[in-house]
C-alpha cells in the first residue's frame, strides 16, 4: 500500500497525493486526497475513494474523470502511470450516466439519463432505446441554441412548461423489448410514464398559430446552415464535449435516410419523424409550394383530429381492422335482415339517391343568367336536373356524369352561400356547373356525394357518412371566428396554425379553410399512421428535403458558398442566389481526407475530380461526420438481424482521435 | 332420329339464339343498357330441367356470341365492300357502339381468335364451378360427382362440338344440332337410382346456385372487342374484359403474335383528331381507357415497340443525372444503374427527377406559344411567374397530375405552329376534342421531351412504374428462356407420354394390333406436343399450365359419356333415357363429314390418354369408374374410339385457333396431321344462307390460311 512514512512524517516510498472531487459530498466539500503511487491501478483508486467516503450507496456507475485532459479513466486495470496521471491531475469521481433535458423532434421536453462516458453515438442509442425509437443511428444530439438567441422570442417556449421525466426508467436487460399493453414494457410502470409514451407516440394537438410564429425561422441558406454548427460529435462522449448535467440538448433526426419505417414497431419513431417533418415544413426549413402546403395542412388537420381520440396503445393495423369489422357486421346485418334472396339482392344493389330542389348555374360566355331552380336527382355517379319535380320522369334538362370530375367547394358561411362547383369532363372539354344548396346539411350530403362520384364511387360507399361528417366539421371550423379564444379542442382551433407563417399572412382564414378542405378530401380516409406516413413521404418528395447546409469556402474561391449535404450527393450552391452550381454523388466518390491542421476537407471523385473546401459555419469535423455518416448509412443491409458495424461508423465519421 | 333431337330442332334456331344474344349484349354493352341480363330465366321446378336450363343457357350464351360473329359475317357477304371499306378506318370498335357493326369489321382470323377466347372463358368458369363443387361436396362424392362431372363434360362437349356439329348440319341437312347436346346432355347422369332423391336434389340445387353465381359474376363483366393494329398494318381483334389491365392484354397479344416479348412492347393509343398519342401504362385498365373514347372516335390502339416506355429503367442516369455536371458520362455500369434505381424508386417515397427549364406553352385558344420557365415537382408542374425567383414559395402551380394523362403531340409544327415538333400534351382522359382544357407544351429537343414525359410519368405513377417494368422484364426473360427450352422440351414430353400410353394400352386395349398401336403413339405424340407448343409460344410456364390443363381436359372430357353409352348398350343396368340422350349425341358425330380414311385408322382409341390423365387434375373420373366405368374397362368396342376421337378432335381445332400453330419447333408434318384430322376437308360446300355454316366457313378459311 502506498504511503509508507518515516518517523518524521516524510514519505519514503514514491507515493504522492491524488485529489479527487466527489460530488456526493456536496459542492463545497474539499476534494478527497489519496496517497497513491504510480503503479496503482484505477480500480484500486476507486476502491480507496469509496472506502474514504464512507457513504453507503451504489457506486457501480461511478468512474473517474480527468478534468484537464477531458478523459474518462474507464480502464480499471490500467495504472496511473499508464494513464500518465501525475499529482497535478484533478480528478472527479462521478456517475457515468447523468440526466439531460432533451428537446424531442416534437418540441417537447423530456428528462432522461444519458451516458456521459460513452461516445455520443452510443449515448443516443441508449436514449433511443428508452424512447423505443429504432435505428438510433439516424438521430443525434445538438446543443440547444445559446441563451441570447432565446431571449429574442418572448413568451413561453413551447413544451417547456411540462417536462416529462423518464430518468427513473429502468430498461429490461434483454435487447428485445416486450410490448406490454400495447407499449414497450418499461413505459407501463406508472401513469406518468404512460403519459410520456402518449406524448411520444401521439402528436400533440394543442398547437396554436402563436407557437409557430414564435419559433425562430431560418430565412435564408446561411441561417439554415446555423443549426448544423451545433451537432455534437458522435465519436466523443458528452462529458468530453462539455455537456453538463441537466443541460438542454436537442434530439433530432440528423441523417435523412430513414431505414425500414415499419408502423408495427415504429410508433414513436414515425410520430417523431412526422413531427420533425411538420416543423420543418411549418418553419419553412424545407420549402414548399402553396399546393404542397395545403396538402401538408390537410394531413396535419387529419392527424390532429385522429390524435385527439387516439389511443397510443392501439397498434396501427387495428384501425383498419375496425373499419373492416364494422363493414362486415353491417353486411351481416343486411344479409340477415333480408327475408328472401331477392330482397337481399335489392338491398345490396340499391344505391341511395339524392333528390331535391337546388339552384343550378351554368356559367357561359355572354350570358348573365344566374342561378335557376331545378329539380336535381343524384343517382349513382350521375346528376340529372329537371325543370320541375313533375318532369322528373321525362328527359332531364341535362345529365352529368361526375366520374373524374373536379369538385370545388365555394362556400361563404357568413354569406350563407353553399355552392358546389363542378368541372365535369366530357369529350368536348370541361363543363362548369354550380350547384347551390340551401344549408349546411344539404350542402354536406350533396358535396360528399359529388366527391365520391368524382372518384367513381356511389353514395352506397361506406365512406359516404364519414365524408358528410368531415364536411360538416370543416364548415364548423370556418364558422369559428378567428378572434375567438383558442380552445385546446382542435375542432375550434381554426386552420391558421396548419400552414407556415408565410401562408398565414397570405391567406385569410376563410380563404384558407376551403383550400385545406379541398386537399383534405384526398386524405380523409387515411388512418392515423397512414396519414403520418403520407406526410413523411410528401415531405421527402420535396426538392429541398434532406439537404443539410453548410457555409463553406471552396479551395481557390474567394467567396463563401453553400455546401448542401444530402443522403446521396453533395451540392454546391450559390450563396446569394440559391442556385445549384454543381452536384457530386457519393457513388462517384473515391475517397475523402480531412486536413485537420488547416481544417480542410478534400474529396476525390471519379475521373480525377478533386474538391476541397474549408467549413466556415461549422467545425470541419461536423461536415466530415455528415458525409461519413451518410456513407455509413448506405452500407446498412436489409438484413434486420445484423447489428450495426459501430467500428465502421467511427472510422468513417470520427476525426483523427478516432483512428 | 329421335324425338329429343327433333323437338328442339327449331327452337334454338329462333328463340334460343335471340335470348343468347341478349345475354351477350348485356355484358358487352352494359354501358348502354344497364340491365344485368345474364341469369334471368331460372324458374323450372324439376332439377333435371333446371340443370338443363343452366346448360341451355350457358350454351345459348355461347351461341349468342357465335350468332353475332356469324351475323357479322353475313353482313360482310351481303354487302361486301362498302361497310368494309368504311370500317377500315374504324380501328377500334367498342361494344356499346354497335356490336354487329364492330364485328363486321373483324377479319376472319379474328373470329378464330375470338372463339378461342370465348371458349377459354367459359371453360374457365365451368372448371371453377366444378372444382368448387368437388371441394364442397366431398362427402357425397361417390354419387354426386358423376353427375357434376357429366355436367362439366357435357358443357365442354357442346363447346368443342359446336364447329363440328355445324358442319354436320349443313352436310346432312340435319336440324341444328347444338340444342341437342344442350338438352340431352343433362340426361346422361346415370346414377339417379343409387342416390336418394333428396340428396340429389340438394346437390343439384347447390350446383345450380354455384353455377348461377359464377355466371352472374361472369355476366357482369363488361367485355369489348378491341381491334389492335400491328406494326405490319395488319390488325388483330381480341376480347378484352373490364378486369384486364394493359399488361394482360399485352400478354394476350404475345401469345397471338410471335414477337420477342421484350419490355418495349406496348399498347399505344393514337388520337388522329388531336394528333396525340401515348402508350398505356401496364397497370392501366384498358376498358376504362377505351370507355372514354367517343362513339365515332377515330382513335386507335396499336401494338408496337416503344423504347421510351421503359427507357428510364434502362438508363436511369439519362433522367436522374443528366442535368448535373457535364463531366458525367452517359454510360453507367449496371451496378450503379441498379443502385440509382433502388435509390430513386425503392425508398419511402419515389424520387422524381429534378427537372426544370424553359418550355413553350401554347396559349389558350391562340396559336402563339409563350416561353416560360417550368419546374417539375412530385406535386405537379410549376412555373415561375414573371419577376419572381424560382424558390419554392414563389412558384405558381401550372397543373397537378390527378385526372390527367400525358401524350406526345405529333406534327404540331404544322398543326399549331409550334416552335418544334417535340411537344407533349396534358389532358383529362375524358376530353376527346379540342378544348381550352388541354395543355400543349413544346420542348427544344427530343431529349428534353423525353425527360419531361418520363419525369411526369414518374411523378404521376410513382413506384407502380417500376413494378410494371420489373414485371415486363420478368415476362421477357421467361419468353427468351422458353425459346431456348422449347426446342428440347417437346422431345422429352413426347417420350414420357409415349411410355404413358404404352402402359395404358397394356391395361386397356389388348386387342390393338401393333401397327395401330404405333399409329396411336404417333398421334399421341402429336397430340401431346400440342400443348407444349402452345406453351412454347405463350412461354409463361406458370400461367400457361392451367390453360393447358383446360385444353387437355376439354379434349379429354368429352368421351366418357359416349363410352358410357356404348358400354351401356351392353349393360342392361343403365336407364334408357341417358342411353338415348347420349345416343343422340353420338349419332351426331356419326353424321359428321366422313373423317378422312387415314385418320380413322390413325386414330387410336384415346382412352389410354383419358384414363391416364384425369387422376392428375380432374377429380371426377374415378367415381365415374366406380359406378359405370367398370363396364368400360373392357376393351372398348372399335366404334366408340373413333367417335370419341371425332368428338375429341374438334377441340384441338378450336383450341388451336387461338394461338396460331407454332411452326418453328415442330415438324410441319406432325402439326399438319391433327389439322387434317380435326378439320374434315369436306366442310367447304355450303350454299345455305345459314349462320352456322357461315361461321364454319370462316373457320375453314382461317385454317386454310394457316396450313
Amino acid at each position: 500500500m502506498a504511503g509508507l512514512k518515516t518517523a518524521s512524517g516524510d514519505y519514503i516510498d514514491a507515493s504522492w497525493e491524488l485529489s479527487v472531487a466527489v460530488e456526493e459530498l456536496g459542492p463545497e466539500a474539499e476534494p478527497l486526497t489519496l496517497r497513491v503511487t504510480g503503479d496503482v491501478h484505477i480500480g484500486g483508486v476507486m476502491l480507496q475513494i469509496v472506502d474514504k467516503i464512507k457513504v453507503k450507496q451504489n457506486w457501480s456507475d461511478h468512474a473517474l474523470w480527468w478534468e484537464q485532459k477531458k478523459l474518462w479513466l474507464l480502464k480499471t486495470n490500467w495504472t496511473l502511470d499508464k494513464y500518465g496521471l501525475q499529482a497535478d491531475a484533478r480528478l472527479r469521481y462521478t456517475p457515468q450516466h447523468k440526466p439531460v433535458r432533451l428537446q424531442l423532434p416534437n418540441r417537447r421536453m423530456i428528462c432522461v439519463h444519458a451516458s456521459f462516458s460513452e461516445p455520443v453515438f452510443r449515448a443516443v442509442a441508449g436514449i433511443c432505446r428508452v424512447l423505443s425509437i429504432r435505428h438510433a443511428e439516424e438521430l443525434s444530439l445538438l446543443r440547444a441554441p445559446k441563451e441570447k438567441d432565446k431571449k429574442k422570442r418572448k413568451g413561453p417556449v413551447l413544451g417547456t412548461e411540462d417536462e416529462f421525466d423518464l430518468s427513473g426508467v429502468v430498461l429490461p436487460a434483454s435487447a428485445e423489448q416486450q410490448p406490454f399493453r400495447g407499449m414497450p414494457a418499461h413505459f407501463s410502470d406508472s401513469p406518468a410514464t404512460e403519459a410520456c409514451y402518449r406524448m411520444l407516440s401521439v402528436s400533440w394537438t394543442g398547437l396554436t398559430p402563436e407557437h409557430v410564429l414564435k419559433m425562430p425561422r431560418p430565412s435564408n441558406l446561411v441561417e439554415k446552415a446555423q443549426i448544423n454548427s451545433r451537432w455534437l460529435s458522435s465519436s466523443r462522449s458528452l462529458m468530453q464535449q462539455d455537456v453538463r448535467e441537466n443541460e438542454q440538448l436537442w434530439l433530432r433526426f440528423k441523417y435523412y435516410n430513414f431505414f425500414d419505417l415499419e408502423p408495427k414497431y415504429d410508433a414513436v419513431r414515425i410520430t417523431q419523424l412526422y413531427e420533425q417533418a411538420r416543423w420543418a415544413v411549418l418553419l419553412e426549413e424545407t420549402e414548399s409550394t402553396e399546393e404542397e402546403m395545403m396538402v401538408f395542412a390537410a394531413l396535419q388537420y387529419h392527424i390532429n383530429k385522429l390524435s385527439l381520440s387516439a389511443d397510443p396503445t392501439e397498434t396501427a393495423g387495428e384501425q383498419g381492422m375496425d373499419d373492416l369489422d364494422s363493414a362486415l357486421s353491417n353486411l351481416q346485418v343486411k344479409l340477415e335482415g333480408g327475408t328472401s334472396t331477392s330482397d337481399m339482392l335489392e338491398n345490396l344493389t340499391t344505391i341511395p339517391e339524392l333528390k331535391d330542389y337546388l339552384r343550378v348555374f351554368r356559367p357561359r360566355k355572354l350570358t348573365l343568367k344566374g342561378y335557376k331552380q331545378h329539380w336535381v336527382v343524384f343517382k349513382e355517379t350521375t346528376i340529372s336536373y329537371y325543370k320541375s319535380r313533375e318532369e322528373a320522369l321525362g328527359e332531364p334538362v341535362q345529365q352529368l356524369n361526375l366520374k373524374g370530375c373536379e369538385v370545388v367547394p365555394d362556400v361563404n358561411i357568413s354569406g350563407q352561400k353553399f355552392c358546389i362547383r363542378l368541372l365535369v369532363p366530357s369529350p368536348e372539354g370541361m363543363s362548369e356547373v354550380y350547384l347551390r344548396c340551401e344549408d349546411e346539411q344539404q350542402y354536406a350530403s350533396w358535396m360528399a356525394g359529388c366527391r365520391l362520384a368524382a372518384k367513381g364511387r356511389t353514395m352506397a360507399d361506406s365512406t359516404y357518412q364519414s365524408e358528410v361528417q368531415n364536411i360538416l366539421s370543416f364548415l364548423q371550423l370556418q364558422r369559428a371566428s378567428p378572434d375567438a379564444p383558442v380552445a385546446p379542442d382542435a375542432e375550434a382551433m381554426g386552420t391558421q396554425w396548419l400552414v407556415s407563417p408565410r401562408y398565414q399572412k397570405k391567406f385569410k382564414p376563410k380563404q384558407l379553410t376551403p383550400r385545406i378542405l379541398e386537399a383534405h378530401q384526398n386524405v380523409a380516409q387515411l388512418s392515423l399512421t397512414e396519414a403520418k406516413m403520407r406526410f413523411i413521404q410528401a415531405w421527402q418528395s420535396l426538392p429541398d428535403f434532406g439537404i443539410s447546409y453548410f457555409v463553406v469556402r471552396f479551395k481557390g474561391s474567394r467567396k463563401d458558398e453553400i455546401l448542401g449535404i444530402a443522403n446521396n450527393r453533395l451540392i454546391r450552391i450559390d450563396l446569394a442566389v440559391g442556385d445549384v452550381v454543381k452536384t457530386w454523388r457519393y457513388s462517384n466518390m473515391r475517397q475523402w481526407n480531412v486536413n485537420w491542421d488547416i481544417r480542410q476537407v478534400a474529396i476525390e471523385f471519379d475521373e480525377h475530380i478533386n474538391v476541397a473546401f474549408s467549413s466556415v459555419s461549422a467545425g470541419c469535423n461536423i461536415v466530415h461526420e455528415y458525409i461519413g455518416g451518410y456513407i455509413f448509412l448506405s452500407t446498412r443491409s436489409t438484413d434486420k438481424g445484423r447489428g450495426l458495424d459501430e467500428e465502421l461508423f467511427y472510422k468513417l465519421t470520427g476525426g483523427h482521435e478516432a483512428l | 332420329m329421335n324425338a329429343a333431337g327433333a323437338g328442339c330442332a327449331h327452337c334454338p334456331g329462333s328463340g334460343c339464339l335471340i335470348r343468347a344474344r341478349s345475354v351477350l349484349l348485356a355484358p358487352a354493352a352494359r354501358r348502354a343498357c344497364s340491365s344485368p341480363g345474364g341469369p334471368a330465366s331460372r324458374g323450372s321446378s324439376s332439377k333435371m330441367e333446371q340443370t338443363c336450363d343452366d346448360i341451355d343457357e350457358m350454351f345459348s350464351n355461347l351461341l349468342g356470341e357465335m350468332d353475332l360473329l356469324t351475323q357479322s359475317l353475313g353482313v360482310e357477304t351481303v354487302q361486301p365492300p362498302s361497310p368494309k371499306e368504311s370500317n377500315k378506318e374504324y380501328n377500334f370498335t367498342v361494344g356499346f357502339k354497335d356490336l354487329n357493326e364492330s364485328l363486321s369489321a373483324l377479319e376472319d382470323n379474328d373470329l378464330d381468335a375470338l372463339m378461342a377466347d370465348l371458349v377459354a372463358d367459359l371453360t374457365e368458369v365451368e372448371q371453377k364451378t366444378v372444382q368448387a363443387q368437388k371441394t364442397s361436396h366431398y362427402s357425397q362424392s361417390e354419387v354426386t360427382q358423376p353427375s357434376t362431372s357429366v355436367c362439366a363434360a357435357a358443357s365442354y362437349d357442346y363447346k368443342s362440338n359446336v364447329p363440328v356439329t355445324t358442319t354436320g348440319r349443313f352436310e346432312d341437312d340435319l336440324p341444328p344440332p347444338p340444342p341437342d347436346p344442350a338438352f340431352n346432355l343433362p340426361l346422361p347422369p346415370p346414377p339417379p337410382e343409387p342416390l336418394t332423391q333428396e340428396e340429389l336434389e340438394t346437390q343439384a340445387k347447390a350446383d345450380k346456385i354455384k353455377l348461377a353465381l359464377e355466371k352472374l359474376k361472369e355476366a357482369k363483366v363488361k367485355k369489348l372487342v378491341v381491334k389492335v393494329h400491328m406494326n405490319d398494318n395488319s390488325t388483330k381483334s381480341l376480347m378484352v374484359d373490364e378486369r384486364q389491365v394493359a399488361r394482360d392484354v399485352l400478354d394476350n397479344l404475345f401469345e397471338k403474335t410471335h414477337c420477342d416479348c421484350n419490355v418495349d412492347w406496348c399498347l399505344y393509343e393514337i388520337y388522329p383528331e388531336l394528333q396525340i398519342e401515348r402508350f398505356f401504362e401496364d397497370h392501366e385498365n384498358v376498358i376504362e381507357i377505351l370507355s372514354d373514347w367517343t362513339r365515332d372516335s377515330e382513335n386507335k390502339v396499336l401494338f408496337l415497340e416503344k423504347n421510351e416506355k421503359y427507357a428510364v429503367f434502362k438508363n436511369p442516369q439519362n433522367f436522374y443525372l443528366a442535368n448535373k455536371g457535364k463531366n458525367e458520362g452517359k454510360e453507367m455500369n449496371e451496378k450503379n444503374k441498379e443502385f440509382l434505381l433502388e435509390e430513386s424508386f425503392c425508398g419511402t417515397s419515389v424520387i422524381v427527377p429534378e427537372l426544370e427549364g424553359a418550355l413553350y406553352l401554347k396559349e389558350d385558344g391562340k396559336k402563339s406559344w409563350k416561353r416560360r420557365y417550368f419546374l417539375l415537382r412530385a406535386s405537379g408542374i410549376y412555373y415561375v411567374p414573371k419577376g419572381k425567383t424560382k424558390t419554392s414559395r414563389d412558384l405558381a402551380c401550372f397543373i397537378q397530375f390527378e385526372n390527367l394523362n400525358i401524350y406526345y403531340g405529333t406534327q404540331y409544327k404544322l398543326k399549331y405552329k409550334a416552335p418544334t415538333d417535340y411537344c407533349f400534351v396534358l389532358k383529362h382522359p375524358q376530353i376527346q376534342k379540342e378544348s381550352q382544357y388541354i395543355k400543349y407544351l413544346c420542348c427544344d429537343d427530343q431529349g428534353t421531351l423525353q425527360q419531361w414525359v418520363t419525369g411526369i410519368r414518374i411523378a404521376k405513377y410513382g413506384k407502380t412504374l417500376y413494378d410494371n417494368y420489373k414485371r415486363a422484364v420478368q415476362r421477357a426473360s421467361l419468353a427468351s428462356g422458353w425459346a431456348n427450352l422449347a426446342t428440347v422440351k417437346p422431345a422429352v414430353t413426347a417420350g414420357s407420354s409415349l411410355t404413358g400410353t404404352v402402359q395404358a394400352n397394356g391395361q386397356i386395349l389388348q386387342s390393338i394390333p401393333p401397327a395401330r398401336l404405333e399409329a396411336q403413339k404417333h398421334t399421341e405424340m402429336t397430340k401431346d406436343k400440342k400443348p407444349n407448343d402452345v406453351n412454347g409460344c405463350r412461354s409463361v410456364q406458370p400461367t400457361s399450365q392451367p390453360q393447358t390443363y383446360q385444353n387437355k381436359r376439354a379434349s379429354i372430357k368429352p368421351p366418357p359419356p359416349q363410352r358410357r353409352s356404348s358400354a351401356v348398350s351392353s349393360t342392361p343396368l343403365q336407364p334408357a333415357q341417358p342411353k338415348r340422350g347420349s345416343a343422340v349425341f353420338t349419332s351426331d358425330p356419326v353424321t359428321f363429314p366422313p373423317p378422312p380414311p387415314e385418320m380413322a385408322e390413325d386414330l387410336p382409341p384415346p382412352p389410354p390418354d383419358f384414363c391416364e390423365d384425369p387422376p392428375d387434375f380432374v377429380p371426377p373420373p374415378p367415381p365415374t369408374c366406380s359406378s359405370s366405368t367398370e363396364d368400360l374397362l373392357p376393351p372398348p368396342p372399335p366404334p366408340p374410339p373413333s367417335q370419341a376421337s371425332l368428338s375429341n378432335k374438334p377441340l384441338p381445332v378450336t383450341k388451336k385457333v387461338g394461338p396460331p400453330p407454332p411452326k418453328r419447333q415442330v415438324n410441319t408434318e406432325r402439326t399438319e396431321e391433327p389439322k387434317s384430322m380435326g378439320l374434315p376437308p369436306s366442310g367447304g360446300g355450303s350454299g345455305q344462307p345459314d349462320l352456322m355454316s357461315d361461321l364454319m366457313k370462316a373457320l375453314q378459311k382461317k385454317r386454310g390460311n394457316t396450313s
